[in-house]
């Protein structure tokens, strides 16, 4: 009886000792895991199936903020007209712009190179072209400053290191790569405090961000079971379950239901 | 007494004894010259000196946390503003080692210099020891910091460009004062206001106080701040130039606080007053 | 629930133990003065090992006149609400013992002669006041001011200076002004007895029992002005005083000589033990022998006929980890006319066999710090006359001839406090204490040794 309980706590202390550096301890475990896992069941692209669809927002769309570009007369100059955020961008009919679609679930422990190509994020007018990136971890992401005013960038992850580097204007592009699947990580520039962008990193490569039609599109996925989540960085995130046959090509529509405050965003 | 009662006491044993040993559970290793840690003493020390401010989990939540600006370092996160190694990476031990030492001038974190070497040695195992970064990552290559070269006024002028061509002055100011046009809108990694250095207080730096400090402080980057690194932007000779620049911009009147310069309003107050 | 002893639950006996020990190691710690504590944001246990006894950190932080040397010590970078006062009291209840008071033979009948016995007091009880400040004036000026009152509310400055520090823009100049307490590294004032018997260090107040040295020992705050100088981290300090010959007393009391008091220590790492310090000190004085006098009262301040004395010694704190020993050792003469109570215009009055008196002593106190909320504490103390004042077998008051050991002193105190609250705002110790005094054929009527014992325990509040 006694004995038991001696049991019982030995492996609480075990678990609790994990479970407190839960989200490192995982990502190191299902780093050994997956490098141990063997390359051949890596995927089947001989029968690649498509998911594809359409994010939209079931509600009024949050009307954009304006901004103050006054810190840097060089950014104001290229924005005559004045800007506004880009937290929430959707269409006339909702269609939301810069929502990430990904599979979640599903993979199991299938491990999958990162992509050869480098991604690209550029600032230029004294934003983020995009303003949502998604790409893989260790892939390559290269970061141009396109504008004559100097700017400095920001990653602020959780699960990843931060790091912070200047980029004068003419400086050539920055090259930097992200280890670890983490969704997402926020970008800002210090020296313009309305600058923002979000960096998802992840394991694999089906993921997709909707452009201005709200469109997305998931190519190459093995059939099986997944599910499915669409994130929005004001949002949060949509979840849906989904079996795909192989060769088969089907549609998930996404709907957000908005938000009652969506908070201040840093805009001056 | 009833199997759960007994049951439930004891996990809650477990769980505060494994909360509170939290630092314990990844036992951290600390070399900073001939000195090895002793995880257990360092401990000791923490809870003796540390963790009013840094909290018992190493968060920067202890009980003097909310009064303090700027915060408490987050040990948790394993970003650190004080380090020799390029911007992104985590410390050298005795990078820790000197920072505990040197204190952060004009913040609460005391210089703990009087604490014996072994004393500090043993602390920064602990204060490893709140982050599994520690574990799974080793700290990059420090930056090289070559021999400096004499000040001359051509250098100092070549840095002076500098200071204007990399925009330090959007956040430091024309004259370096931390008065930039978006110095008012600094916030740190945690959102929390933030203010730029003042270069005319003439004051210590946060991390140091001589020219290879300044050198390696624009160089690796201040992480968790604003401060970026500019290892890629500048030479090695651009940077000395820059150093020797900067030190141009510490003279000031306020220098050395004497009971006149109290009584007095500083020179840039008056010149203001005065437009 | 069954506890502990129960051999059946031995092996989850210990994880019972863990959620006490586990729930008592959460709760936050005590420190010193709570005003510091405040300004800084740092607990007690920062520079006190288990309050009030320093630690090199405090004593760095002490040396350097009350600050961080982070650019933010001065006033004017404080919360405007902060102010630098801490009031400390202890209630408490004691006994004390003395073996060989002298009594009337019958209650209440002042004739019927004088007897030894045994008196016995206790109760419940309060000990002074201290409302103590101290800080910065302005950037590297620093100032304390302590009144203290006894347990009846009669107020005395017990110090009460102002100190420019970091002269010359160095540690190794700081010069006070005032009254304060002489640079000892093992401190009276910051050590962790508080009892009747036990709470000074006997050697700190010593003088022989016929001696009329007006000085009331180095234990004694004093006016003057003294130069201290450290290193960085204080492994290096020294002090030098310059003092009035009063003895701390104010209105100008005694005469218009001057002490010298001096002091050097150095401290050095060994191995991962912890922090070792050695030290010298020495105290050169004069006391007056005679007084002016008015209709056959002594004025004040015009002490005459002064003769020196003095008190010197080596000390050392030991530290193996939580354990530390302090080491003290004194050799005081006084002056043969002070030693037997002689004017210095009357040298003929001097006694056949006068001699100055000698003694050496010494004191080993140790600590167990077990953590910073709880200290162990034990003393052994000795006092030594080498040479009497008088001859030996000149009767004494009490008609026993002198001896060679008469006023020999042995004195134990065992103690420990227990912090239950630790945190950066106040503090709380729960104190208990027992000491024990005996002196050489001091009993007033027998020439028995006279032994005192004093038992306390109650609680020391810091706010």
């Amino acid at each position: 009886m006694k004995l038991k309980h001696l049991l019982i706590v030995c492996v609480a202390q075990v678990v609790l000792t994990w479970g407190h550096y839960d989200k490192h301890m995982g990502a190191t475990l299902a780093a050994a895991s997956a490098t141990s896992a063997n390359p051949a069941a890596a995927f089947d692209t001989s029968a690649p199936a498509i998911v594809t669809g359409v994010v939209r927002l079931d509600g009024p769309v949050p009307a954009g903020k304006s901004i103050s570009m006054t810190k840097d007369p060089a950014c104001m100059k290229m924005h005559p007209s004045g800007v506004t955020t880009e937290d929430v961008i959707a269409g006339s009919n909702g269609a939301l712009t810069n929502v990430i679609v990904y599979v979640s679930e599903g993979l199991g422990d299938r491990t999958f190179d990162p992509s050869g190509n480098a991604v690209v994020i550029e600032q230029k007018g004294c934003r983020y072209r995009p303003h949502v990136l998604a790409m893989q971890a260790k892939q390559k992401l290269q970061i141009v400053n396109s504008d004559p005013t100097s700017h400095n960038i920001h990653p602020l992850p959780t699960n990843n290191q931060e790091w912070n580097k200047s980029q004068p204007p003419g400086q050539p592009p920055i090259e930097a790569t992200f280890a670890r699947e983490e969704i997402a990580i926020p970008v800002k520039c210090n020296e313009h405090p309305w600058m923002r962008a979000y960096i998802a990193v992840f394991k694999h490569p089906f993921f997709s961000v909707t452009g201005t039609d709200g469109r997305f599109e998931l190519k190459n996925l093995p059939s099986g079971t997944y599910v499915v989540t669409a994130w929005q960085e004001k949002l949060g995130s949509v979840e849906q379950k989904l079996t795909i046959g192989a060769k088969e090509t089907k549609t998930l529509d996404f709907v957000f239901k908005p938000r009652r405050s969506y908070g201040t965003a840093s805009l001056q | 007494m009833s199997l759960l009662k007994t049951t439930v006491i004891e996990m809650l044993g477990a769980i505060l004894l494994t909360v509170l040993s939290g630092p314990l559970a990844l036992a951290q290793e600390v070399r900073v010259g001939d000195l090895t840690e002793n995880a257990k003493q360092g401990k000791e020390v923490y809870r003796r000196y540390c963790v009013g401010c840094h909290g018992q989990l190493g968060n920067g939540q202890g009980e003097n946390a909310p009064h303090l600006d700027p915060k408490p370092r987050d040990f948790t996160a394993a970003v650190f503003k004080c380090r020799s190694t390029p911007t992104g990476s985590l410390p050298l031990d005795t990078d820790l080692f000197e920072t505990i030492g040197r204190g952060i001038h004009a913040s609460a974190m005391p210089s703990w210099y009087p604490l014996t070497r072994q004393e500090r040695v043993n602390v920064v195992a602990s204060v490893k020891g709140f982050s599994p970064r520690f574990h799974e990552e080793k700290p990059a290559d420090p930056v090289p910091i070559p021999p400096e070269p004499p000040t001359a006024s051509a250098g100092i002028a070549r840095g002076k460009q500098l200071y204007k061509k990399l925009e330090c002055w959007k956040c430091h100011g024309q004259e370096g004062r931390g008065d930039g046009p978006s110095a008012s809108t600094l916030t740190d990694s945690k959102d929390r206001p933030i203010v730029p250095y003042d270069f005319t207080t003439g004051e210590r730096f946060k991390c140091g106080q001589s020219n290879q400090d300044l050198y390696r402080i624009f160089m690796t980057g201040l992480d968790g701040t604003p401060m970026p690194s500019y290892l890629e932007d500048v030479t090695p000779d651009q940077a000395w130039d820059l150093v020797h620049f900067l030190r141009t911009l510490q003279v000031s009147p306020e220098k050395h606080m004497s009971l006149r310069d109290l009584v007095r309003r500083p020179s840039h107050v008056e010149e203001k007053l005065n437009r | 629930m069954k506890l502990f002893l129960d051999r059946h639950n031995l092996k989850s006996s210990f994880c019972r133990m863990g959620v006490l020990l586990a729930l008592a190691s959460a709760c936050t710690p005590a420190y010193g003065i709570p005003a510091f504590a405040r300004k800084y944001g740092l607990r007690c246990s920062a520079c006190h090992e288990a309050w009030p006894k320093l630690n090199n950190f405090g004593q760095v932080f002490k040396d350097n006149g009350y600050q961080i040397m982070n650019d933010r010590d001065g006033p004017i970078w404080q919360n405007v609400s902060y102010f630098p006062v801490t009031f400390r009291i202890t209630p408490q209840w004691h006994r004390e013992d003395n073996n060989n008071m002298a009594i009337d033979h019958t209650a209440g009948v002042s004739t019927s002669g004088l007897v030894e016995a045994k008196v016995t007091t206790s109760g419940f009880d309060l000990s002074g006041l201290d409302m103590w400040t101290a800080g910065t004036l302005a950037k590297n000026i620093s100032f304390l001011v302590l009144p203290s009152t006894d347990a009846n509310g009669n107020f005395h400055f017990e110090s009460a200076w102002i100190r420019f520090d970091n002269l010359l823009d160095s540690g190794w100049f700081n010069l006070k002004f005032g009254k304060h307490e002489l640079d000892t590294p093992i401190s009276e004032k910051r050590f962790l007895q508080l009892t009747a018997s036990g709470g000074f260090f006997q050697l700190y107040h010593f003088t022989p029992t016929t001696d009329i040295n007006s000085f009331g020992g180095i234990g004694n705050n004093q006016l003057g002005i003294e130069l201290t100088g450290h290193s960085r981290n204080s492994y290096t300090r020294y002090a030098l005083s310059l003092l009035s010959s009063n003895s701390g007393g104010v209105n100008l009391p005694t005469s218009q000589t001057y002490d010298i008091y001096a002091n050097v220590n150095q401290a050095f790492e060994l191995h991962n033990l912890g922090l070792q310090r050695v030290g010298v000190y020495a105290y050169w004085g004069q006391s007056p022998t005679y007084f002016l006098t008015s209709a056959g009262v002594p004025i004040p301040g015009t002490g005459s006929g002064s003769r020196p004395f003095y008190r010197a010694g080596t000390y050392g704190i030991w530290y193996i980890r939580k354990l530390d020993f302090s080491t003290l050792y004194m050799r005081g003469k006084d002056n043969v006319f002070l030693g037997t109570g002689t004017p210095f215009n009357q040298p003929a009055a001097l006694p056949a066999g006068a001699h100055a008196p000698t003694w050496n002593g010494g004191f080993v106190e140790t600590h167990y710090t077990w953590s910073p909320q709880l200290i162990l504490v034990a003393r052994y103390e000795a006092i030594r006359l080498s040479q009497q004042a008088f001859r030996i077998g000149t009767p004494l008051p009490s008609g026993v001839p002198l001896t060679r050991d008469f006023g020999n002193t042995d004195a134990v105190v065992f103690g420990y406090r227990w912090y239950p609250i630790m945190t950066s705002r106040a503090g709380l110790a729960w104190h208990q204490e027992y000491a024990r005094v005996r002196i050489r054929h001091a009993a007033p009527v027998t020439g028995r040794d006279e032994t005192t014992s004093s038992f306390l325990m109650g609680f020391d509040v810091d706010f």
